[in-house]
């Protein structure tokens, strides 16, 4: 089984192709230029470089979200265009689940984080054990002081991964002797490791179709309530209307 | 902290042309001000010190209005966005660190932003007097 998968939900771009639980290729660009003028032209490249043709492919992955607003959308939109002319199957990608699965063979705790700004953080917990990967917790959108509250609970070794990672550790060193960040190699979301989800997926039935496909978008449960406070507070002023 | 009064629309616009000298590229401006004020004159002096031919106008409906010029320009109007849903879905954080954000009505997304950023104030002194202070803001 082929799977094309492809990451834009943060300010890397990458693509990996997957033959048989076999890496073929994988392009990865961290620059500053938007995803929509990068992501087809190494998607092209890795296809015609490995001598692959679209029409291979059995499964098109994507990491459907927690991401940036734009660069989730620019993803599930480019892997819904390839995959409906063909009428192949998607994988809606969890980015935290592709984090988890491009980490090393260990045992412990990964503990994937984003940074969703406003000290919050998109995250989910996984068990690797005997290089099994298990979820532990839905994705989520939590503070950085709840996280460090919840992983005060874990005695194994916690690996801490995802472009949030760094912003947590600062905060966890103190607290959390157990936590460890891992190097920068593995740290950020690669297309590779939605292909290995994807490719679990796929054994479990749990692939979509390309119109299935959707963003998966998390809300801030906390940044709600203080926006509703202060919009309450300048209800007044809103009266007005321009 | 610096405090400046002007005297007419063409005055702000200078001021603020003159702080658009001041920029690097990656900037916050978060203004505050009531309607009116002369939120949108500002960033017309501002995008117009960065080399902006094209018109500024308000964003109030298209939340977003995006320039081109020394620096890209990307000028919000939050007098809209009732919800963090709404805010995600401008694509705000997404502009981040990729050019120079200028908000107006950032009194209803103020808890959103990071604290590193430039806030400017613009007060209604009469009809054609304003008093703008600028906090965060190389001296100019
Ligand atoms: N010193 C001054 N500086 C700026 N504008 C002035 C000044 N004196 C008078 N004005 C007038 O005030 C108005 C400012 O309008 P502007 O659209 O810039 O306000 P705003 O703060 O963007 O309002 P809104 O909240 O509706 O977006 C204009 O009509 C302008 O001519
Ligand atoms: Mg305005």
């Amino acid at each position: 089984m082929k799977i094309l998968a492809i990451d834009t939900s943060a300010s890397p771009v990458s693509a990996a192709l997957l033959s048989d639980g076999k890496l073929l290729g994988e392009f990865y660009l961290n620059i500053k230029t938007t995803h929509s003028q990068t992501l087809m032209p190494i998607v092209s490249a890795l296809l015609s470089s490995s001598g692959t043709d679209i029409k291979d492919i059995d499964v098109f992955a994507v990491n459907a979200g927690p991401g940036s607003f734009t660069g989730v959308r620019i993803g599930v939109a480019s892997v819904k265009g390839m995959a409906m002319p063909l009428d192949k199957p998607c994988a809606q990608v969890s980015t935290l689940e592709a984090m988890a699965y491009s980490m090393p063979y260990s045992d412990g705790i990964v503990c994937s984080v984003m940074d969703a700004r406003c000290n919050q953080v998109y995250n989910a917990l996984f068990r690797l054990n005997g290089g099994k990967t298990e979820r532990l917790t839905e994705d989520r959108a939590l503070s950085i002081d709840e996280l460090a509250d919840e992983l005060s609970q874990y005695s194994e070794t916690v690996y801490l991964t995802g472009d949030g990672a760094e912003l947590c550790s600062n905060k966890f060193t103190d607290c959390l002797p157990n936590v460890i960040l891992t190097p920068v190699n593995i740290r950020f979301q690669h297309a590779y490791g939605t292909a290995v989800a994807a490719e679990k997926m796929a054994a479990e039935n749990r692939l979509c179709t390309s119109a299935q496909l959707m963003p998966v978008y998390l809300r801030l449960p906390q940044a709600e309530r203080e926006l509703k406070a202060r919009l309450a507070k300048n209800n007044n002023k809103k009266g007005e209307e321009k | 902290m610096q405090k400046f009064i002007t005297k007419s629309p063409e005055e702000t616009e200078s001021l603020a042309e003159q702080i658009a000298k001041t920029l690097e590229g990656t900037e916050m401006i978060a203004m505050f001000g009531d309607l009116g004020a002369g939120k949108t004159a500002f960033t017309r002096g501002l995008a117009r010190g960065l080399g902006v031919d094209d018109g500024v106008s308000s964003p109030t409906f298209a939340l977003v209005h995006e320039y081109s010029g020394k620096y890209p320009v990307y000028h919000f109007d939050m007098y809209r966005v009732t919800s963090w849903d709404d805010l995600y879905t401008t694509g705000f954080f997404d502009y981040m660190d990729n050019g120079v954000m200028v908000i107006e009505w950032s009194e209803n997304i103020v808890d959103f932003l990071p604290e590193n950023r430039i806030n400017i104030t613009i007060k209604h002194l009469s009809e054609n007097e304003r008093e703008i202070t600028v906090e965060g803001a190389k001296e100019i």
